[in-house]
């Protein structure tokens, strides 16, 4: 059941093309990434979806039916770039953007004092924006975009301009809103944050969608039969037993322990069941483990067109 | 409550909680009366060190007629012009020839620092009065200074208006064009302050949350057309606020103060005059500053005249920004604004010279038309108004530019919707029309 479907986008400016046919869908309950390098036509997608930015063709579905301005209303986005008053103060902004989504205002303060307080902003409700750090702010930007609790949230780029601490909060906010039932999608050019809370991507590079599907369904398609044996013993000794099977593509001694790690390529046909089995029978084998791919290598190779 | 009010709710706290609202709001009118009061004040203050003038009369007629006052004083020299001149411990060197009272030129003034334009009218018009009788004593007159005191008048001109009716057995009222122009004249330059100030900072304000992406959620949240709306009634009623606060402060100023500071006697005098006891002449006052004080004194047209003040300038205020509105929208700083805001500039400028003519002839076609049509008409009719013209007008005025205020936000928002948008290049006129179009 997907709760956003983008049919065959298309976006052209006089100059360039933003996006060329793109399709995305996202299903209801993830997380979804919208992954690709700077210019590859991601926040377009995401103005698309906003209503912000007309396709030229190309529609949005929201639940199967036409995206409507009333969805629109009721869905929560952050854009790429910050926008609160500066002059006005953080608790009367916060507010403000609640009301606007339809929460009373008393709703809206008893939401807020709580997410102030795991933000750690309760000092900062009557300081204008404008006296916050460029993080305080975004934290509160982010609030408002998730204070009236809605089923679908759009985040272009929540982690730029974030400390390792705070964007790590900011992922476990994330995950916790989809543990609540939100569905997510947010664009991001950093791939270290993709394999911890994304449950689907969609690779978009040069206005084309170049890839899509499951994280793990994408890492175990791009696996390559590389498998990581931990054993004990010396190089040759690998080499003596599974030479016939495998490559062996680099071996290294762990250090103060008697083991050998060693990262092995399976010749066509070999099943891994034999393989196993002949380090089992021939080496003092701790482990045999599949190596799959990171997101960043699947990212890396997909862009530069070696996959 | 709905997104409109949300918006103009936070649109009015912002600005009023702001202290250069409050500090204009108080010191405004303080600044007003300043300004009333400053001829008073410089006479005041501004009395310059007294100056002693050596005065060198070939003729013997002019120096001892001459009266000095604090800041001049006079003393007849015996010296002659080239030694008084060397004297620098006076002002300077007043010399009279012999034959000033035939030729009227020959009066000179050396001074040691610089003169000034009192000070030399002063001189001048005592030396022409001197002359004048001198000349007179030529023809031998008897009792001349009694046929010069008969003859001395000064007219004063009360006017009455024939088609205003005034309830039958109540005095008729005195009306004075002086006061209506001078009121008038106020008004509408207050209506252009305004129509420039609240409307620029509608734009202002629209250009902020465009070029900050503010605006980017607030498009996620609530339509554009809903945006501009609140915007713009947000600043009127700011606008609104502070005039209902200059207006209850004039009107109670005037109705416990004015009779409290006007000293006994003239109010006498006034209600003397008021009542027909007395004529103006007779009173010795003016009939301009009778009907000045009457105004003042009379807080109904003063609420009145408040009334329709706020009318208008609701009206030419919403008209006025929903186009500061929709220019805002197209552009993405306020330098980039100037050209487009000049078919704004143009009517309420044009509206402004219009309203200067208003005194020769408040119902001449000209005016009357530029306080008709909406470009123009609310600060057209605004320095109409104190010349009592005739109701229906003003109410055909009021229901017309009401109607464009429709027609207008309709079209501003249009441009609004698309303009927002739009990052980059400055649009230029031809295309902000053809986005109406879309």
């Amino acid at each position: 059941m997907y709760i956003l479907q983008a049919e065959n986008v298309t976006k052209r400016y006089s100059e360039h093309t933003a996006l060329d046919n793109v399709s995305i869908q996202v299903p209801k309950g993830s997380v979804y990434g919208l992954l690709g390098p700077n210019g590859a036509g991601k926040s377009t997608m995401i103005r698309v979806i906003n209503r912000i930015t007309i396709p030229d063709s190309g529609r949005i579905l929201f639940d199967g039916k036409p995206i409507t301005d009333e969805d629109i209303y009721k869905i929560g986005y952050l854009p790429e770039e910050r926008g609160l008053y500066k002059k006005m103060k953080v608790g009367e902004q916060a507010i403000f953007f609640a009301r606007l989504k339809g929460l009373s205002r008393k709703e809206a303060i008893v939401r807020l004092r709580e997410w102030f307080i795991r933000f750690d902003l309760q000092d900062w409700w009557n300081r204008a924006v404008e006296d916050l750090s460029k993080g305080m702010a975004q934290k509160v930007q982010f609030i408002s975009t998730v204070l009236h609790e809605p089923k679908l949230l759009i985040f272009d780029e929540p982690f730029s301009g974030f400390d390792p601490i705070n964007a790590n909060l900011l992922k476990q906010e994330i995950l916790r809103l989809r543990d609540n039932g939100a569905t997510v999608i947010f664009s991001t050019h950093n791939m270290s944050s993709v394999e911890e809370i994304c449950d689907h991507i969609t690779l978009i590079n040069k206005s084309h969608n170049i890839l899509s599907g499951s994280v793990g369904e994408l890492r175990h398609r791009f696996g390559e039969n590389i498998f990581m044996v931990t054993y004990q013993g010396e190089e040759e000794l690998l080499k003596q037993s599974v030479g016939s099977l495998a490559e062996v593509l680099d071996c290294r001694k762990q250090e103060d322990t008697p083991y050998t790690v060693a990262r092995i390529s399976l010749k066509d046909g070999v099943a891994v069941r034999d393989a196993i089995a002949k380090c089992n029978a021939e080496l003092d084998m701790r482990s045999f483990q599949e190596v799959q791919p990171s997101m960043n290598e699947i990212f890396i190779r997909a862009v530069e067109g070696t996959l | 409550m709905n997104k409109i009010g949300i918006i103009i709710a936070r649109e009015f706290n912002e600005r009023v909680r702001k202290k250069t609202f409050i500090i204009t709001t108080i010191l405004t009118p303080i600044l007003m009366l300043g300004l009333m009061a400053a001829p008073t004040l410089m006479m005041l203050f501004a009395k310059g060190d007294s100056k002693t003038l050596l005065v060198v009369d070939e003729s013997q007629i002019i120096a001892p007629q001459l009266k000095g006052n604090d800041e001049l004083e006079f003393r007849l020299s015996d010296l002659s012009l080239e030694q008084a001149r060397t004297d620098e411990s006076v002002f300077g060197v007043l010399w009279i020839g012999k034959d000033v009272v035939d030729n009227p030129s020959n009066a000179k003034l050396y001074t040691n620092s610089s003169s000034s334009m009192t000070l030399e009218e002063n001189i001048s018009s005592q030396i022409e009065a001197v002359i004048e009788s001198e000349r007179l004593k030529r023809y031998d007159i008897a009792d001349l200074e009694q046929i010069l005191k008969d003859v001395e008048v000064n007219v004063m001109l009360t006017t009455f208006r024939n088609d205003v009716s005034s309830v039958e057995g109540e005095a008729e009222e005195a009306t004075s064009s002086v006061v209506s122009y001078l009121l008038g004249l106020v008004l509408g330059l207050m209506l252009y302050m305004f129509l420039i100030m609240y409307g620029s900072m509608v734009m202002t304000s629209v250009i902020e949350e465009k070029g900050s992406r503010i605006i980017d959620v607030l498009v996620s949240s609530a339509t554009p057309f809903q945006l501009m709306m609140g915007k713009i009634l947000g600043v009127a009623s700011v606008a609104v606020t502070q005039i209902a606060i200059w207006g209850v402060l004039i009107c109670g100023v005037s109705s416990i103060l004015m009779p409290a500071l006007m000293p006994d006697d003239m109010a006498q005098t006034i209600s003397a005059v008021q009542s027909g006891a007395m004529t103006t002449t007779e009173a010795d006052i003016d009939a301009d500053m009778l009907s000045a004080l009457n105004f003042a004194s009379d807080t109904g047209s003063l609420v009145m005249m408040f009334v329709w003040l706020l009318l208008f300038l609701v009206g030419g205020f919403l008209f006025y920004s929903a186009m500061f509105a929709a220019i805002g929208s197209a552009v993405d700083s306020v330098q980039d604004s100037s050209q487009l805001q000049t078919p704004i500039m143009i009517p309420i400028i044009l509206a402004l010279i219009i309203s200067m003519s208003v005194s020769n002839d408040p119902n001449s076609g000209l005016v009357f038309w530029g306080s008709i049509i909406p470009f123009t008409s609310p600060i057209v009719m605004m320095t109409r108004i104190p010349f009592d013209i005739p109701t229906w007008e003003i109410i055909l005025s009021l229901v017309l530019l009401y109607i464009s205020v429709v027609a207008m936000a309709w079209l501003a928002g249009k441009i609004y919707r698309v303009g927002i948008f739009m990052h980059g290049k400055k649009p230029s006129l031809k295309e902000l029309i053809s986005w109406i179009k879309q």
